[in-house]
Parts: C-alpha cells; sequence; structure tokens
C-alpha cells in the first residue's frame, strides 16, 4: 500500500523510507511520539498532500487525490458548525450526489448506528464533544467506505469518553469490517484497535517496530483484562518511551 | 430579565423619550423661528406635507435611491468578497485599493462624481453605492479568509468540487460576516443618500432638508431630519435581527 514514503516540508524531513501494506478489513495502528509524522502519513494516505518521495496506492491504484471508498475522521471533528447534526452527517452523500429521498432514507442508519438518534436537529455547538466526534464517524461511515482513516480521533474528548468511544468503534467495526488505518498516540488504543501495530520513531521518523497484536476478535472491555493484552503493551510502551527518554535527554543537554 | 425589571425599563425609556420631546418644546420659547421649531410645530409640518403628499413623494424618491445603491452595493461587494478570498492574487492585486477607498471619506469624492456623470439617478446612486459597497467587502473578505482551514481539509477528503466547496463552506461560513457588513452598509447608505441629495442635483429628503433651510421654515427641515431619524433606527434595527438571524452558530465556533 505504502512504499518508500517520505515527505519533506522545506528542510525539515518528517519521515523517510516508510513502507506498510495494510490488507483487507484489516486494522493498522500507527503510534508515535507527537510530532512523528503519522497524522502527515495519513494525509498523504488519504491523498490531502503529496508525498515528496515513494508512492502509495490504495486498492492498486496511486493515490493522488482524494478517492472514493476512503473516508477520514479527524481529530478536530471538521463538523460544520451551521450543519446540523443530521445534515452533517449527510454531507458526504450530498457531495457523492445522493438525492434527498436517497438521504433520507440511510442517514438515520448511521445517526442510529453511531447512538445519536434524536439528536438530528441539534447544532454540533449544542452537543458534547463524545457526540460530536460520533457524528463525525457516522459521517465517515455514511459513504461506505472500504478504507477508513482516523487521525486520533478520540484525542480531543475527555478520558471517559474516550473509552466509551473506543468500544462503540469496535462494536461498529464488528458490524461492519472495513480496512482502518488509525493514528493515535496513546498505547493502550493502539494495541485495542490494530490487528498489528506501528511504532514510528526518530527523526526523521522511520517504521521502528511492526507488533502483531493476537487478540481474538470481538474485542470489548474483557480485552483489557487480558495477560497478553498487558504484555503486548508493555512492549510497545518499551519500544515507544525508550526513544521519549533520549528524546528528553537530547532536549535538556 | 424579570418581567419587574423589564417594566421599570419600559417606563424609563417612555420618561426619556417624554422628557426630549418635552426640551425640544420649550425650547423653541427661548429662540426664534429661524433657529428652532417646536415639536408640536414639526409634527404639524410633518402632518400637512404628508397630507399634501409632498411627503410621501419625497420620501419615496429617497427610498428609491437608497435601495437602489444598497442592493448594487450587496450584489457587487458580497459575491467580489468571496471571490478575493478564495483567489489569492487577486487579493494581494485590489487590497490596497480597497484599503484605501475604504479609509476615503466618500464625501470627498462627490464633486469628482459630478464632473464625470453631471446629475441625475445614476450618479446619485452610485454614491450611495460607494458609501455601502466598502464595509461589505472588507468584512466578507475577513471574514472568508477567516475560515478554518480544517473545514476546507475536510471537504477535500470528502472529494468536494470547487463549486461545492463554495455552496457548502465558503458561502455559509462566509454569511454572518457579510451580515456584519451588510448592517454597516445600511448605516453608511443612508448617510450616502443624504449627502448624494445634498451635493448632486437636490431631490427627496435631502431636498426637503435644504428647502426648509432656505425658507427659514425649521419645523419643515426638522420634520424632514425626524423622518430620516426614524427610518435610519427603524434600518439599523432591521439589520441587527439580519445579523442576529444568520449568526447563530457564531461564537459558539471553537
Amino acid at each position: 500500500m505504502v512504499s518508500g514514503a517520505g515527505k519533506r516540508f522545506g528542510g525539515l524531513e518528517v519521515f523517510r523510507e516508510i513502507s506498510l501494506e495494510v490488507g483487507e478489513r484489516e486494522v493498522l495502528a500507527i503510534i508515535g511520539p507527537s510530532g512523528c509524522g503519522k497524522t502527515t502519513l495519513l494525509r498523504c494516505i488519504d491523498g490531502l498532500i503529496p508525498l515528496t518521495e515513494g508512492e502509495i496506492k490504495v486498492e492498486g491504484a496511486p493515490v493522488v487525490t482524494p478517492r472514493e471508498g476512503v473516508a477520514m475522521v479527524f481529530q478536530h471533528f471538521g463538523l460544520f458548525p451551521w450543519k446540523t447534526v443530521f445534515q452533517n452527517v449527510a454531507y458526504g452523500l450530498k457531495l457523492a450526489g445522493c438525492s434527498g429521498a436517497e438521504i433520507a432514507e440511510k442517514i438515520p442508519n448511521y445517526i442510529n448506528l453511531v447512538g445519536l438518534s434524536g439528536f438530528e436537529d441539534y447544532y454540533p455547538y449544542q452537543v458534547s464533544g463524545g457526540m460530536q466526534q460520533r457524528c463525525g464517524l457516522a459521517r465517515a461511515l455514511s459513504v461506505e467506505p472500504r478504507v477508513l482513516l482516523m487521525d486520533e480521533p478520540f484525542g480531543a474528548v475527555d478520558a471517559q469518553t474516550r473509552e466509551i468511544l473506543q468500544f462503540e468503534l469496535l462494536r461498529i467495526w464488528d458490524m461492519r469490517p472495513t480496512t482502518m488505518v488509525f493514528v493515535t498516540h496513546a498505547i493502550d488504543e493502539a494495541v485495542l484497535m490494530g490487528d498489528r501495530v506501528m511504532v514510528l520513531k526518530g527523526r526523521p521518523s522511520t517504521v521502528h517496530e511492526l507488533i502483531e497484536v493476537d487478540l481474538p476478535r470481538p474485542r470489548d472491555r474483557a480485552t483489557l483484562s487480558m495477560p497478553r493484552f498487558a504484555e503486548l503493551r508493555e512492549r510497545v510502551w518499551g519500544t515507544l518511551m525508550d526513544d521519549a527518554r533520549r528524546a528528553e535527554f537530547e532536549v535538556k543537554r | 430579565m424579570g418581567s419587574e425589571a423589564r417594566w421599570s425599563r419600559h417606563v424609563t425609556v417612555i420618561v426619556s423619550l417624554l422628557a426630549g420631546a418635552a426640551v425640544w418644546e420649550i425650547a423653541a420659547y427661548f429662540t426664534t423661528r429661524a433657529f428652532w421649531a417646536p415639536l408640536s410645530e414639526t409634527v404639524g409640518s410633518l402632518a400637512e406635507s404628508a397630507r399634501s403628499g409632498v411627503l410621501t413623494r419625497q420620501a419615496m424618491s429617497s427610498f428609491q435611491l437608497y435601495l437602489t445603491g444598497l442592493a448594487a452595493a450587496i450584489l457587487v461587494g458580497a459575491p467580489f468578497g468571496l471571490l478575493l478570498a478564495r483567489v489569492r492574487w487577486l487579493r494581494v492585486a485590489l487590497e490596497n485599493y480597497i484599503m484605501m477607498l475604504y479609509a476615503t471619506p466618500m464625501v470627498a469624492l462627490i464633486p469628482f462624481i459630478l464632473s464625470m456623470m453631471g446629475y441625475g439617478f445614476a450618479p446619485k446612486a452610485l454614491v450611495v453605492f460607494l458609501f455601502a459597497v466598502f464595509p461589505i467587502l472588507y468584512n466578507t473578505v475577513e471574514g472568508a479568509r477567516s475560515i478554518r482551514p480544517e473545514l476546507i481539509e475536510v471537504a477535500h477528503a470528502f472529494r468536494s468540487r470547487e463549486w461545492q466547496l463554495w455552496r457548502d463552506v465558503m458561502i455559509p461560513y462566509t454569511l454572518p460576516f457579510a451580515m456584519t457588513g451588510i448592517r454597516q452598509a445600511i448605516a453608511r447608505g443612508l448617510v450616502g443618500m443624504v449627502a448624494a441629495e445634498f451635493f448632486l442635483s437636490p431631490s427627496g429628503l435631502g431636498q426637503m432638508i435644504m428647502m426648509g433651510s432656505q425658507n427659514f421654515d425649521t419645523a419643515g427641515l426638522l420634520a424632514a431630519i425626524l423622518v430620516i431619524v426614524v427610518l435610519g433606527v427603524g434600518l439599523m434595527d432591521f439589520g441587527r435581527h439580519l445579523e442576529a438571524r444568520f449568526a447563530s452558530w457564531r461564537g459558539h465556533d471553537k
């Protein structure tokens, strides 16, 4: 899917030589310290910004602009404040040229799926952050993507809401599994969501380790208390923190 | 606000207005008529000109001028402002001119317009237009430029075409800002209207004021001013409603 990818902003090289492949209906979690370029990589995969080096292919075709069949959920939610929850969820279908009748038929299912029934006519500023991201998720799901790109989707909500949304997402994924690239800086989240966890490190960052997560699906709250979960989390922690400690020293020196 | 607080507010407003009217009335007895006419005479003059049809005709003439200029300003200012916000080189090329014209007191341009276009309806409408267009243009450009880049990115991620980006993002986002501009334009257009009626061919309420002043008909003069004041207050109120109506989500946009 991604081969030899590199990205530079002017003189700043963000990442280099990143190659990865995500299988159909596989969930790849990408984790790394802040500033490692994981979000930039995701934007490149979506086709929002071009790579400096290398190539990205989705379903065999090189990515130059955002593709049909790929949808993104943003850390900042990216809801339109002048649109209601319903109108926000319907945005993707409206752009895709769906008729009003089609939208009226399909959208309630997605609103229901993310648990927002009854809030259709509210504006984003009237609902909580967690509900806003449910809305963002419904908007992405409504275009029936085959690939979901998640850009730290729960990074901007509080800890409890975050946990609730994680299990909601797992439940939804079990109902309609799609290929997913899930960018996060939370170790638990990466292990809980991913079939594999890719650790990005260094400056410019590279793929440091690719960890297979052999936890059974469907995953739920019970997964968190499995010994294997703790083991995997420790492993990711070790890889990540090793670097973070060194980085801290570099700053202090 | 409790109903009692609202009541005392109403009472204060009414007392204040009555006191103002009384001062107006009484002041006339300490000055000459050429200077100041009491409220009663002003209202009498207003009723007289309303009966004879002069007031309606002149007010309609003014209003027609005002609306023509304002409508042109909105139709040009808002779309052009959006265009400037989206097309960078055009904005960079023109923003200095816009700032210069926005800062120039438009009254200073009236003699120039007179020598260019002479007397008639068109140059007067142009004056109203020039008074009104810059706040709309300026606010629209600033509004459209302040759009959060994330929202544009979301639109791109959902494969929005350029015209869809305008329809779904640019225009709805900018509308409240344009409304702020339009509210300001409503007030400035009124100034433009009176200025045009003074300095170009006299007509409408401006002509009524001038005639009152030349004939030492102070009551007639004040009557025309009173009409403009009421018009201004009404229009400003309308503008504020318009702005509030389109800006319900603004201020919540984090």
